[in-house]
This record gives C-alpha cells, sequence and structure tokens, in this order.
C-alpha cells in the first residue's frame, strides 16, 4: 500500500503547488498607452526607457489595496506619487521661505469683511483634469457641499464646525463663508506641512458616486503626471507625464514639465534600498540612518546628499525630536523633575549616539529649520542666556555648535564643516541646557527627591524611580534610537530609565490616551514664522483626562500663561508683525515651563544618484527642501532634468 | 566505537567552551558591556579590547559573552521546559487515553493552530515593549511544547502496540515502570534531537522578534546583537567582528549539541547493541 | 461503530479547537494597547500636517463608529460570531478600509500557497532522504557533506541566511533580482518565469534553513530504526540493503515525518512572516504582520483564522488517515 499511497500523496501536493503558482492574481491594470513605444536603451522592468524614468524609494512599503485612490477613506495611501503629482491643492508651500503660495487658487484668499468670517477664493483658469474636463469652483462647491452632506465622512464633523456656507460667485470664483473668525484659512484648506485636507473632488467623475466606498480607479488627476498603472500586488506605481501639462498649476506656474514618467517603487527593507540605489536602480531615497549613507558615500560616486560632505544630511525637516511626558501624572507634573531630567541630559552624547552628531539643537518648541531658526532662535538667544529659573540659576549653553565641531575634528571627520562660527551656528544649532547634574540634583531633592547608597534616585516615598520610554520600534529610525540615548544618559545620572520599543498603533494610542511616563514623540512640527497654527494644539482647554484619547495637547501640560498669550494669537493674521512678537513670548513662556524636553531638528539623507537625472535640489543648488513625500514634490519634479 | 567517542568528545568540549563563555567570563567584565559610549567607537582589535569596539562604544568581546550567557539561557530554559512537558503530556496521552486523551489532545490543538509570531508580536505589544527575557521565554515555551507533545503521543500510539510491551505487560510490570524503563530509552534519542532543535528555535524567535524591534533591546542577546549591528548597517560597512561574531557565536553552539546529540545518541545506540 | 464514536468526538475536538482560537485571535488584540482609529489618525499626524483638535476629535468618532468599535467587547464579540457564522464574511480592512478583507486574502494566498508549499515539499523529500541515507549508513560521502553543509547552514538566523543569499547572488553575482518584480501579464508564460525567477531567492532561503530539521530527525529515526528487532532479522534473513533501508527503516521512521509535513502543510496558509516581509513578497504573512501593525482587527482576523482553520483541517485529517498509515494503532 505505501508506495502507491505515497505517490498518490505526492501528486496531490504537486498539483496544489501548481495550481497555486497558477492561480491568477489581478492583471496590472493599464489606462492610457503608458508602456508603448519603447525607444532602444536600457529599459525599467515596467517596461519604460530607463533614462526617461525617474524612480523614486516609495516610503511607505507594499501596499494591500493599491487600487484605493479615493483619498477620503482612511485606507488610501497618499504617497507613491498620488499627492506628490496628480493631485493638486489650492495653496501650496514653498519650502525654502516656509511660505504659501497659490496653486490651483490663482491667489491668496481675500477677507471679505474685517472679522475674517467671509473670503472669495480665485480660481486658476485654464486648468484642467486629465480627461480633459476644465476644473471650475463647480467643483470646489462639490467638494465643499459632499463634506457636509456625508456623516461617514472623517472631515464631516470639522467641516460642519467650520464652515457656515458658500457659493459659485462664477466659474472661477467660491465665496467662502466660517462659523468663527479664521484669519488663518489658507492654513485650514491649504498646506502648510506635508498635505491638507482639501482635495478636490472631480464633479463628473464623483456625482455618480458613494464618497466613503468609491475607490476612484483610476484616478483622474489635476497635477502634470496621469496615471499609468500599478502594481497589483502593492509595490509600485507609475505615473506618466501629460500630454497638456501646460494646462496644470505646474505648468502654469513654472512652464516646466518633469521626466516623462515618474516610478515610486517599494524596494524593501534598509539594506536592499541602499543596495538598489547603488546599483543605480533608484534615483531617489528617502528616508536612511547615517550608517546607511556611510555605506553609499563609500560605494557609489554619482550619489550624493543634501550636502555634498560630511555632514549629509538636511536638518531642515518640519518636526523636532525630543522627549515628551504626561505632565498631568507624578512626578512629571512638578516642572523641578522636568527641567532635573533636562539638565541631566548630555546633549553631545546624545547627538553622537542618535545620529554621530549629525543634529541640529534646539532648546525651544519649534524646529530649528533654517527659516524658523532666523525668526525665533537666533533673536531669542539673547532671552534664553538671561532665562533663569526661580532659584536664580541660568541653564542656558550657547556653545554647543562650536564643541561639535571640535570633536568632529578630533574625530577627524570634520574636512567639510564650515570654519565660521556663524555658519557652525547656522548649521548646528542656537545652544541647549546645560549638562549640569549638580543642578538637576538639587532640583530634585528640592522636591524631595533622596539618593540612596548606590546613587540611584528614589521618589519622595522612598521607592525607586524608574521612567520608561516609549520609543517607535521598526519607524522613525532618529526617534527610537533618540530614546536609547537619552535613556542611557539618565541611567548615568542614577535613574532607572528604560526604553519600550513599541509598535506605531501602540505608540500613537498611548500619547493620545496619555498612558505613557515619558516617550521619544514629536510634538513641535513648524515650517515659516507663523507658527501659531501647528502650537494651537498646546491649548490647556484640549486637555482630557489620561486614559481618554485627547483631541489635542496629548502632553497634557496645562498653563494659564501659556492658554493667555494663545487667546492673543488666534486673533492675529500670519502677516501682522504682532504675530512674531507673540509667537516668541509663547516660545520663550514654554521653554520656561519645560512643556517637553525639545532636543533635534530632524535630520533626513534624502540621498540622489545623478546617473540618469540631475538638477535635484541640494544644499548648493537650494530652490526647494528635499521633501519628495510632499504633496509640493510637483514643482521639483518639473526642476529635476535627464542627463544628457 | 572508534567513530563515536570523538565526535561526542568535539561536541562536549565546545559546548563547555559556550559554558563557560556565557556563563563564568561575563562576571570578569570590567563595566557594564550592554551601557553605550562606555569606551570610543569602532576601535580595533587590541590588548585592551580583545574584538575591538563597536558603533555604539561597546566592547564587542565582553558584549558577547553576556549575549551568550542570556540566549543560552533562553535556549536552554525554553527547550527543557517545553521538551519535558511535551514529552511527558504526549506520553500520557497516548497511554492514558480516553477523557484526558481528548483533553491533552485539545489543548495541543489550539496552542498548534494558533500561529506563534503574530501572537508573540502581539503580546510584546501587549506588554508595552516591557518585554523581558522571562516572558519571551515564558512564551517561547508555552508554543513549544505542544510539537514534542503531538509527536510523543503518535510515538506512544505506535508504542503500545507493540511486542515487547505487551510481553511487559503480561508478565505483569506496572505501566509507569513500563514508560520509564521500556519506552523512554527508545524516546530518548528523538527526544534529545527535539531538545536540540527546541534550543535553536527559541533562540531564533527571540531574535526574530529582536529583528523587528520587538525583544529586550536594552539586554544583550545574539539576537539583540545582531540586530544594533544590522541597524548600524555592520554587514555593507564590513564591520564584520560586531555582525558575525554573534553569528558564528550560534552556529558554533549549535554544532556542538549536534555533535554532542549525535555523539551520544551513536553511543547510547551501540551500547544498547551489545547488551 | 468504534470509527464512528472516534469521529464524533474527533469532530467534536475540531470544532472546540477552532472556537476557541478564534476566540483568543479575537480578545488579543483588543486589550494590546493599540487601537486602529489611532492608528489612522497617528499616521497622519506623524507627517507633521496640522491638524487642528476639533478635527481629531470628529475623525475619532467617525472612524470608531465606521470601525465597528463601539459598545462593550462583548458586543462586538458577538455580533462578530453571528456574522463570522452566518456568512464567513470578516468585513472592511480598517487599515485599508473600505476594502473587505476577503478581497486582501484572496490576493495574497496564491502567492503564499505557492512559495511555502514547494519549498515545503523540496525540503522535506530531499531532507528525509539523506537523513535517511544518513542514520542508516552513516558512510557514504555525498550525503555526508550534504549533511555538514545543511547543518551548517541551519542555525545562521533566517533573517542573516536570507539577506546574506540576496548580497551574494543579487548584488555581488547579480543573477537573481532583489526586488519583488513580477513583470507581464498573470498567466501568460513570460509571467510564470518572471514569478519563477524572482521567486527563486525566497524559496532556497526556506529550503535551506529547513532542510537541516528535517535531516536531523529523519537521521535520528533512522538510527533507533535500525537497532529494532525486525530491521535486525530481516537482515539475517539476508534482505538486501537497500530494501532493509527502504522497505523496513524508512517504513518505520518515515512515520513522525508525516505527522510534522501535515502539520506543517496547515501552517502554510499563514504564509511566512519574516521571508515576505525581507523579499518583498506579496503574501498572507505580509498582511499579517501589517494587519497587527496597525491594530486592523478584522484583518488580523480574517488571515489568522485561516490559518488557524488550515492547521487544526491538518491535524483532523491526520488524526483519521493515521491508522490507514500504521495499522498498529487502533481507533479508541
Amino acid at each position: 500500500m505505501n508506495y502507491r499511497q505515497w505517490l498518490i500523496a505526492v501528486l496531490v501536493v504537486f498539483s496544489l503547488v501548481v495550481s497555486a503558482c497558477a492561480a491568477p492574481a489581478a492583471p496590472a491594470t493599464e489606462s492610457g498607452d503608458g508602456s508603448s513605444a519603447a525607444p532602444a536603451g536600457e529599459m525599467t522592468f515596467v517596461g519604460t526607457p530607463r533614462n526617461e524614468t525617474l524612480i523614486l524609494d516609495n516610503l511607505n512599503g507594499s501596499l494591500e489595496r493599491p487600487e484605493n485612490f479615493n483619498p477620503y477613506t482612511p485606507g488610501v495611501e497618499m504617497g507613491r506619487g498620488y499627492h506628490e503629482i496628480c493631485l493638486d491643492n489650492l495653496w501650496d508651500i514653498d519650502t525654502v521661505t516656509g511660505d504659501q503660495f497659490p496653486a490651483l487658487a490663482a491667489e491668496m484668499p481675500t477677507p471679505l469683511n474685517d472679522d475674517y468670517t467671509s473670503f472669495e477664493i480665485k480660481l486658476r483658469e485654464g486648468i484642467y483634469w486629465d480627461d480633459g474636463v476644465e476644473f471650475t469652483s463647480d467643483d470646489v462647491i462639490f467638494t465643499l457641499q459632499t463634506w457636509m452632506d456625508t456623516e461617514t465622512l472623517a472631515i464631516h464633523g470639522w467641516a460642519v464646525d467650520y464652515i457656515a456656507g458658500f457659493e459659485a460667485v462664477d466659474k472661477y470664483t467660491v465665496r467662502l463663508d466660517t462659523t468663527r473668525s479664521q484669519p488663518r484659512l489658507s492654513k485650514d484648506l491649504g498646506v502648510t506641512i506635508w498635505d491638507n485636507r482639501f482635495y478636490p473632488m472631480a464633479k463628473h467623475i464623483w456625482e455618480s458616486q458613494d464618497p466613503t466606498t468609491f475607490e476612484y480607479f483610476p484616478p483622474v488627476c489635476i497635477g502634470q503626471y496621469k496615471f499609468s498603472k500599478t502594481d497589483p500586488n502593492g509595490n509600485w506605481t507609475l505615473w506618466e507625464l501629460r500630454d497638456d501639462w501646460e494646462r496644470t498649476s505646474v505648468g502654469q506656474i513654472t512652464e516646466k514639465s518633469g521626466p516623462k514618467y515618474i516610478l515610486w517603487n517599494f524596494v524593501g527593507t534598509e539594506e536592499k534600498r541602499i543596495l538598489a540605489m547603488i546599483a543605480n536602480d533608484v534615483d531617489i531615497l528617502q528616508d536612511i540612518t547615517p550608517e546607511s549613507m556611510e555605506v553609499l558615500t563609500q560605494r557609489s560616486d554619482v550619489v550624493r546628499a543634501w550636502h555634498a560632505g560630511f555632514p549629509y544630511a538636511d536638518f531642515d525637516d518640519p518636526c523636532e525630536r525630543g522627549i515628551s511626558f504626561n505632565n498631568s501624572e507624578f512626578p512629571y507634573d512638578q516642572w523641578q523633575v522636568r527641567w532635573a531630567l533636562a539638565l541631566a541630559t548630555d546633549i553631545k552624547n546624545v547627538s553622537l549616539g542618535t545620529f554621530a552628531g549629525m543634529l541640529r539643537v534646539s532648546p525651544l518648541g519649534v524646529p530649528p529649520v533654517a527659516a524658523v531658526q532666523n525668526v525665533y532662535h537666533k533673536p531669542l538667544v539673547e532671552r534664553l542666556q538671561a532665562m533663569t529659573l526661580p532659584d536664580g540659576y541660568a541653564p542656558f549653553d550657547p556653545n554647543f555648535a562650536l564643541d561639535m565641531a571640535k570633536i568632529f575634528q578630533e574625530q577627524g571627520v570634520g574636512g567639510d564643516l564650515p570654519t565660521t562660527d556663524a555658519e557652525l551656528i547656522d548649521l548646528f544649532g542656537v545652544g541647549w541646557w546645560k549638562y549640569d547634574t549638580e543642578q538637576a540634583a538639587k532640583l530634585l531633592e528640592d522636591v524631595g527627591f533622596t539618593r540612596n547608597a548606590d546613587g540611584k534616585w528614589l521618589l519622595p516615598d522612598g521607592t525607586p524611580w524608574s521612567i520608561s520610554i516609549n520609543a517607535p520600534s521598526d519607524f522613525e529610525v532618529q526617534s527610537g534610537r533618540l530614546a536609547y540615548a537619552v535613556a542611557d544618559s539618565w541611567s548615568k545620572f542614577g535613574i532607572d530609565a528604560s526604553v519600550k520599543p513599541m509598535t506605531a498603533n501602540t505608540f500613537w494610542t498611548e500619547q493620545a490616551t496619555g498612558q505613557f511616563e515619558a516617550g521619544s514623540y514629536w510634538p513641535g512640527c513648524a515650517i515659516g514664522a507663523d507658527i501659531y497654527p501647528n502650537l494651537s494644539g498646546w491649548h490647556q482647554k484640549f486637555i482630557v483626562p489620561t486614559g481618554e484619547p485627547a483631541p489635542g495637547n496629548v502632553n497634557r501640560h496645562a498653563s494659564d500663561k501659556i492658554a493667555a498669550i494663545m487667546d492673543e494669537l488666534e486673533k492675529v493674521t500670519s502677516d501682522d508683525p504682532r504675530n512674531v512678537e507673540l509667537s516668541s513670548d509663547l516660545l520663550m513662556q514654554m521653554a520656561q515651563e519645560m512643556h517637553w524636553i525639545p532636543m533635534f531638528g530632524t535630520s533626513k539623507f534624502v540621498p540622489v544618484n545623478e546617473t540618469y537625472f540631475t538638477n535635484y535640489p541640494t544644499a548648493d543648488n537650494y530652490y526647494e527642501g528635499p521633501w519628495w513625500w510632499w504633496s509640493n514634490f510637483k514643482f521639483i519634479a518639473a526642476n529635476i532634468q535627464p542627463k544628457q | 566505537m572508534q567513530l563515536v567517542k570523538p565526535r561526542l568528545v568535539v561536541g562536549l568540549i565546545i559546548v563547555t567552551i559556550f559554558f563557560l563563555l556565557g556563563f563564568v567570563a561575563p562576571f570578569f567584565a570590567p563595566e557594564d558591556p550592554t551601557a553605550w559610549n562606555t569606551y570610543f567607537r569602532n576601535l580595533p582589535p587590541s590588548a585592551e579590547h580583545i574584538m575591538g569596539t563597536n558603533n555604539l562604544g561597546q566592547d564587542i568581546f565582553w558584549l558577547l559573552t553576556w549575549s551568550i550567557r542570556n540566549s543560552l539561557w533562553i535556549g536552554l530554559s525554553v527547550a527543557t521546559f517545553a521538551t519535558v512537558i511535551g514529552v511527558l503530556v504526549g506520553l500520557s496521552a497516548g497511554f492514558l487515553g480516553g477523557v484526558s486523551d481528548r483533553f491533552l489532545t485539545l489543548a495541543m490543538d489550539i496552542v498548534i493552530a494558533v500561529p506563534s509570531l503574530p501572537v508573540l508580536i502581539l503580546i510584546s505589544a501587549l506588554l508595552g515593549g516591557k518585554t523581558s527575557l522571562l516572558i519571551i521565554a515564558g512564551v517561547l515555551v508555552l508554543f513549544n511544547w505542544p510539537w514534542p507533545g503531538r509527536q510523543a503521543r503518535a510515538m506512544s500510539l505506535s508504542l503500545r502496540e507493540r511486542e515487547f510491551i505487551h510481553v511487559a505487560q503480561a508478565s505483569g510490570e506496572n505501566a509507569g515502570k513500563i514508560v520509564v524503563l521500556e519506552i523512554m530509552p527508545f524516546v530518548l534519542g528523538w527526544a534529545l534531537a527535539n531538545f536540540i532543535n527546541t534550543i535553536l528555535v527559541a533562540i531564533s524567535a527571540e531574535s526574530g522578534l529582536a529583528i523587528i524591534g520587538l525583544s529586550s533591546l536594552k539586554e544583550a542577546t545574539l539576537g539583540t546583537m545582531i540586530y544594533w549591528a544590522m541597524q548600524h548597517q555592520a554587514l555593507l560597512l564590513e564591520k564584520w567582528l560586531w555582525i558575525l561574531s554573534p553569528i558564528f557565536a550560534i552556529m558554533l553552539l549549535f554544532i556542538g549539541l549536534f555533535l554532542v546529540s549525535t555523539g551520544w545518541s551513536d553511543y547510547f545506540a551501540t551500547r544498547r547493541g551489545r547488551q | 461503530m468504534q470509527f464512528a464514536k472516534f469521529l464524533l468526538f474527533r469532530l467534536l475536538t475540531y470544532v472546540l479547537v477552532v472556537w476557541i482560537s478564534i476566540t483568543i485571535i479575537f480578545f488579543v488584540p483588543r486589550f494590546v494597547p493599540g487601537s486602529p482609529v489611532e492608528a489612522v489618525l497617528g499616521r497622519l499626524m506623524s507627517q507633521g500636517t496640522t491638524m487642528d483638535p476639533k478635527l481629531v476629535q470628529s475623525m475619532r468618532e467617525t472612524l470608531t463608529q465606521l470601525f465597528g468599535l463601539e459598545g462593550t467587547l462583548w458586543e462586538q464579540y458577538s455580533s462578530f460570531l453571528t456574522r463570522v457564522l452566518l456568512t464567513w464574511d470578516f468585513g472592511p480592512s480598517l487599515a485599508n478600509y473600505p476594502t473587505p478583507v476577503s478581497v486582501l486574502i484572496a490576493r495574497a494566498l496564491p502567492w503564499s500557497l505557492g512559495l511555502m508549499l514547494t519549498a515545503l515539499l523540496i525540503s522535506w523529500t530531499l531532507g528525509n532522504f539523506i537523513g535517511l541515507l544518513a542514520g542508516y549508513h552513516n558512510k557514504s560521502t555525498t550525503s555526508k557533506a550534504i549533511e555538514t553543509a545543511a547543518m551548517i547552514v541551519y542555525p545562521i538566523p533566517y533573517y542573516i541566511l536570507a539577506l546574506l543569499l540576496v548580497i551574494l547572488f543579487a548584488y555581488i553575482w547579480p543573477i537573481f533580482p532583489f526586488v519583488f518584480q513580477v513583470s507581464g501579464e498573470p498567466g501568460s508564460w513570460q509571467w510564470m518565469k518572471s514569478v519563477a525567477y524572482n521567486s527563486f531567492l525566497p524559496l532556497m532561503s526556506i529550503v535551506m534553513v529547513s532542510l537541516g530539521w528535517w535531516i536531523i530527525s529523519m537521521k535520528a529515526m533512522a538510527i533507533d530504526t535500525k537497532e529494532e528487532d525486525f530491521v535486525q532479522y530481516a537482515r539475517y534473513r539476508g534482505v538486501e540493503d537497500n530494501k532493509v533501508m527502504v522497505g523496513y527503516v524508512a517504513r518505520t521512521a518515515i512515520l513522525p515525518q508525516i505527522t510534522v509535513l501535515a502539520l506543517s502543510i496547515g501552517g502554510v496558509f499563514g504564509g511566512s512572516l519574516i521571508t515576505e516581509i525581507l523579499f518583498g513578497y506579496p503574501g498572507v504573512g505580509t498582511l499579517i504582520y501589517r494587519a497587527i501593525l496597525g491594530s486592523d482587527y478584522n484583518l488580523i482576523l480574517g488571515t489568522v483564522s485561516l490559518s488557524i482553520v488550515a492547521v487544526a483541517t491538518a491535524t483532523l485529517i491526520l488524526d483519521i488517515v493515521y491508522p490507514f498509515i500504521d495499522p498498529r494503532i487502533r481507533y479508541k
């Protein structure tokens, strides 16, 4: 019996294998003439000429449902080119100055009254969807109406609260009324960082659909690229330049178009992404570590980062990293404890341990982005130096940049660094708090903490003090490493500090519900001088009890003084000179209270490969920031040229 | 006989070296090797640091000894508990039969049916990343005993129909004695292979968790050592001592254990053969 | 009669196993301090985009409702049970809302099955063959060489082995792609070639790590079995050596291996998490991993339940068939 049964068993399994292999996966859906005429020369794996195809690393990995292009569903992926080059916004952001400019709109919104509750929005004329239908005020009105009418859209509740009414004045003009004074309408409906929330719906497509479940596939684009095809397994998406690219905002503003094809491709784990770039299979990589950068510089002559030499990274990412606490829970509800932890942080070693020192410090609650640093950090240095704790102690130390330069010279890697003090401060930041464990100890002893015989800190009730720091485990490497470096510093000070590496969902949930002691979060983002919209969540009116998800102020920091300044700021327009003045006061007040411990701006290495394309934005060619994953990438794409 | 002993001896020597490295050497470490920036970063091997230092300013040799200790600890405890529990439960299920068999088989089937890696990831998340090595070991035992359990049950079902059991039963010996005297020797050769496999399963499961950043990363294990080396691209930067030392340690450890296992079972077989 | 009774009990156990396991998978993720709503919000906010607290609040409420996460755990559980029992519908994926879980699984499953079954089959056949030769003869040089090679490869952590394969065969000596990129129309000859070409390294990596275990266990069984009386007796009778090996030793020693093979086939439905992530392979393992990361309760339930049912079914079939293979076992 055995042999025959065996044979049968084996055959059954084999046929299973064959049938599994042969099971048809969904075909790569094509629209248009994506991959037709292929001239001689090297081809990409999607059948386009390599020297006409710009290839970007797909930051968010492969997609489970690549056919979903409905921007209003929770499951949509906006990256992979969709919001970068297919969608467009009313107002986009100039990442050099941090100012908004009109894209689909013809100009910035015009307030119709003094209390900023009624606006006129002029649309750019001559903009067309890629199926040849013109973009008009009807599309804008349709979008707003859909928000108001569809209760199952996540935006619905906000829209009903914000918008009082709207009407199409003419084909290219919309009037919009708000429920309250909104001096910053363009910040609410346009891009500030990365993206916005107003994605215009093409009325002629959407009007027959249920906006909650419609997949919008294939998408009809309004940017200068149109959808070509996407991998049914979710690894790549190919976009093709529109023949009528002049009928888009990018076409009208820049009069340039960009490469013929742009491909977003998921290459895999970090090692593979690096190897792919070395093999010239990727032109632009997104987020990598300093060690990966080292590999790239060793192995490839055609790859460069933002700076051609050390420190390579761009320090202008608009979010800053540091350690947050739940400020409503003992012992972190005491300013002395938060200040003690700041002073017990050996910031230079933390910088070295996190990203080999390629970081810019910031003592303030907004990132040290050039456009922000020039308006706030640098002018505020004097006030920071004059600042004292209640016992008269002056905590600020302005020497960080020069000290770091010295360390790099000693390590022999500082050859590419600038030489003047002012340039070094531009690069490494204005300074940070002193590393002063004695003062830290004094602050702790003031509120009843004691040390045992081993030098370990005890809480006022005599139990050992331990801190666990929430950290992202498999994403946002910089914040993850920062947590370990800070824990190392605090352990040396005698606190039992440990790191809790967590997956994204847990990491975010614990932040929202406040169920954490300390965490490597990034609650301070800003890109230009008008920082209030990004900081408005710190108002104490948003505090909810620990355990409930908070709508804002996840650090649960209560302060009447901060609230008072914010109430003033809310009434001020972006271009009012009082805006900067009040914002400066706000930042100083926050620093004084140590609302969280801001440490570093975010460093992005953003390497590019110059084999097939040139004129990428870099430190030497700074026409845009290297934010390949933001909606304004369409303006960068227009400037990238094939190498001849 | 001639071929058997050298294998056993070589295996025992390797395993002994690992036990010395893992359980004795760590006491001589000058500082806690898991702390960062204790020494200068990326130093080449020298008299002071026989394997140099890594990107995090840790001494690679001492770090390795601590890693071996913790990994051995995980591997041995998981393998011991999983194999002992599995074999006992499996054999009793097979021999007792009836309700207890049904109940034990149900328990084994449930654990086998639930895929372990997703649940491990979930449990790591549930404990909020505060995963201690003890908890990881516990979960690994939970997921690893039913495999030997089912196999042991299958063997006992097959064995109890065999002649020598009937003979023993007929001659009036009690069931416990039968299991110990007649069945255990038969099962042992296989159980040892399973034991060694479980050591490796435990060590790789822990490093699998470490790779996705969900083990107890501040503690030194061969898995977390690989994690940190990979995080710092040690492979592509050719920092071989850092990345390869834990890999070779796992390989050597296994080969050592494997030689012990096969050497021992050959030795055992020849002795039985002579009886 | 005895068989009917056995079958009844066995089926009852089967239902219990599936039900209890799925219940575990229903509750465990819900006790994890991560919620799918916060995962969606966190993904948006981590980009640094301005989120008015009012918008955050309104999104949170809408999503909780959309995802069906209102009410107590018991209410959620009972509505889940009725829905799954009646329609076997796991609902929409939360992280990929509104795409149904079944659509995602239907796309990923053939990939996992194709890869894993092939790998399992190759390593099982090869491993047992080598293990048998090694255990029975321990003289053959070829089997010794393969055995030694497999033993050296076996303990290398899987992740490192796979990475070494990629570096060796996709970078230093680029005969295989390092990104999983299938080209051609699905079903076409070009597509099949492309699938085979792209799957080769993942396949090899799985075969290489699993081969060692089959060799070890088969060898141990073969060594033990060849000392058994009935084998010795066959030898004394002068049965040809190879016949003894195949007909007596292999037949006995293979039984536990079949047990494990059957269980492994069940396990195939869960995909291979690390392989798939590492090679960018579009299977069920990737799906499970991403579902856990996003607290996508419905997708976790869908994928893991599939795997649970598969493993439980495999053990069920095994138990029913076992006595036909080994006549010494009777149903009791």
